[in-house]
């Protein structure tokens, strides 16, 4: 059962000594920005009911607002708020802080200067916001969490802005296009069929397919068995063609959700909590994933499959037959 | 050693097999547009690690099934990446320089995006002292 506003403001009551101990530090540290609060309050609660209540059935605990609490980027929060509710000084920071920041993300991503200066025109506009509801000025600003950097926040921002004007430009082209996605949403190509002649041939060729069915769906079963975050680290890398030390930035922060699942059974983690990812290590992920997908796929072929254990190795020889000679798709295309 | 080489090759095989299973698989994925995709923010919460684990379970299932939110996710990482050491840059203050209000900021924005500026509105105003001075200087050029 989802808690309910009561639920949630009696955990913000308990937390309330850390909440004022945040926002006390914030306003002294930007005593002009003139944020109330309970609009601090508020904006917390707006966070916790709409990303942490609906993320698990499990009920909210104290521990989870502690936790949220302390990964809050607290100072680009009260920034962000200030923004929201207009406050001239805080724009005024904001605008001395972020805006050459904003122009070069801005001008990185866009074609020509002019697209640039007009996605930040946009952005700023949207920050500020023009519509009203309720008598209140709809902010872009009071969208931001602080979970994230207020950095990396208008970085996704303006990259997104980007997006939406070259696609004004091309209706035609879809977003996965636009996005230069690789593989999703992708026509499937034709294969042609291999010729087939002869009884041994066509023998051979029905002992393979069947052996390419059950290939397949070894294959399928070993990576749907993995973890969704070793599923990510895959495709990621496979499908992304992310290269190690991306993924590595990726898991940067030791408090990430994703480095700490990869890490959890190792000791290393306890020897040197805040050691930096190398390539290195990211590798060795990749490779216990490689080591239970074989597992899996081999287990797969053997015990569900009936296969012999020389079978499987045929399945493998084939499969790596058929990569090499770009055939095998035509054939798990079809099952 | 012969262990260590079968091992290897067996790893080689999985990973090419396992590589063109992804770009099948990918194909087959629902079209991207029946998915409700992630929020700018969850995003940007993602990619800098700082999202609870709570909320990183389905955050990360999601990416495993929606390659429209996993190719956003790397484009940001890529972009953080090229911008990492302005990341850490102290914006350069002028400590004589007063706030702009923002209404000025965005009255010039707004004036670029709708078409009608300030300075096209200055343009209309007639300064009265310049102006007169002006007169006075006609005044005396055509005496002259």
């Amino acid at each position: 059962m989802s808690p309910t506003h009561t639920d949630i403001d009696k955990l913000l009551e308990s937390a309330d000594a850390e909440i004022t101990s945040i926002f006390e530090r914030c306003s002294e540290n930007a005593p002009n920005f003139g944020v109330r609060k309970d609009c601090f309050v508020e904006s917390l609660k707006r966070t916790i009911e709409k990303y942490l209540v609906p993320a698990s059935q499990t009920p909210l605990t104290q521990n989870d607002i502690s936790e949220f609490l302390s990964q809050l980027q607290t100072d680009d929060l009260f920034m962000a708020i200030g923004c929201s509710k207009g406050s001239e000084r805080a724009w005024w920071e904001f605008d001395q802080q972020h805006r050459s920041y904003m122009e070069r993300v801005a001008r990185h991503l866009a074609k020509t200067e002019i697209d640039a200066q007009e996605v930040i025109d946009q952005v700023y506009v949207e920050l500020y916001g023009t519509r009203v509801v309720d008598g209140e000025r709809q902010s872009k600003f009071a969208t931001y969490s602080g979970r994230g950097s207020l950095r990396g926040w208008l970085r996704t921002v303006i990259w997104h802005s980007i997006v939406d004007l070259h696609r004004a430009g091309h209706d035609e082209v879809s977003l996965d296009e636009m996005t230069e996605n690789v593989g999703e949403g992708a026509a499937q190509a034709g294969f042609a069929e291999q010729p087939i002649g002869g009884e041994d041939a066509m023998i051979d060729h029905l002992t393979r397919e069947r052996y390419r069915k059950v290939t397949l769906e070894a294959i399928g079963k070993a990576f749907g068995s993995l973890d969704p975050h070793e599923k990510l680290l895959l495709l990621y890398y496979h499908r992304e063609g992310m290269k190690l030390r991306e993924i590595a930035r990726l898991v940067e922060n030791e408090d990430s959700p994703l480095r700490g699942w990869f890490q959890r059974r190792s000791a290393n983690r306890d020897k040197e909590p805040s050691s930096r990812i190398h390539e290195s290590t990211i590798m060795r992920w990749l490779e216990k994933c490689y080591a239970r997908v074989l597992e899996t796929f081999r287990s797969e072929l053997t015990s569900v499959g009936g296969l012999k254990p020389e079978e499987a190795d045929i399945c493998m020889d084939l499969a790596l037959e058929d990569l090499a000679g770009g055939s095998i798709y035509q054939n798990l295309t079809a099952t | 050693m012969a262990n260590t080489q079968q091992n290897d090759i067996q790893n080689a095989k999985i990973q090419g097999l396992l590589a063109r299973y992804l770009e099948l698989r990918s194909k087959q994925t629902p079209p991207t547009e029946l998915l409700s995709h992630l929020d700018e923010d969850t995003l940007n919460a993602f990619t800098e690690g700082r999202i609870l684990e709570r909320e990183a379970i389905p955050v990360v299932s999601h990416l495993s099934d929606c390659g429209f939110c996993r190719h956003r996710t790397v484009e940001l990482v890529r972009l953080d990446m090229h911008f990492a050491d302005l990341d850490e840059a102290v914006p350069f203050q002028d400590p004589a320089s007063e706030p702009v209000s923002v209404s000025s900021v965005l009255s010039g924005i707004l004036s670029r995006i709708f078409g009608t500026s300030e300075a096209a509105v200055f343009a209309h105003e007639e300064p009265k002292e310049e102006t007169e001075d002006e007169a006075a200087d006609d005044d005396e050029s055509s005496e002259k």
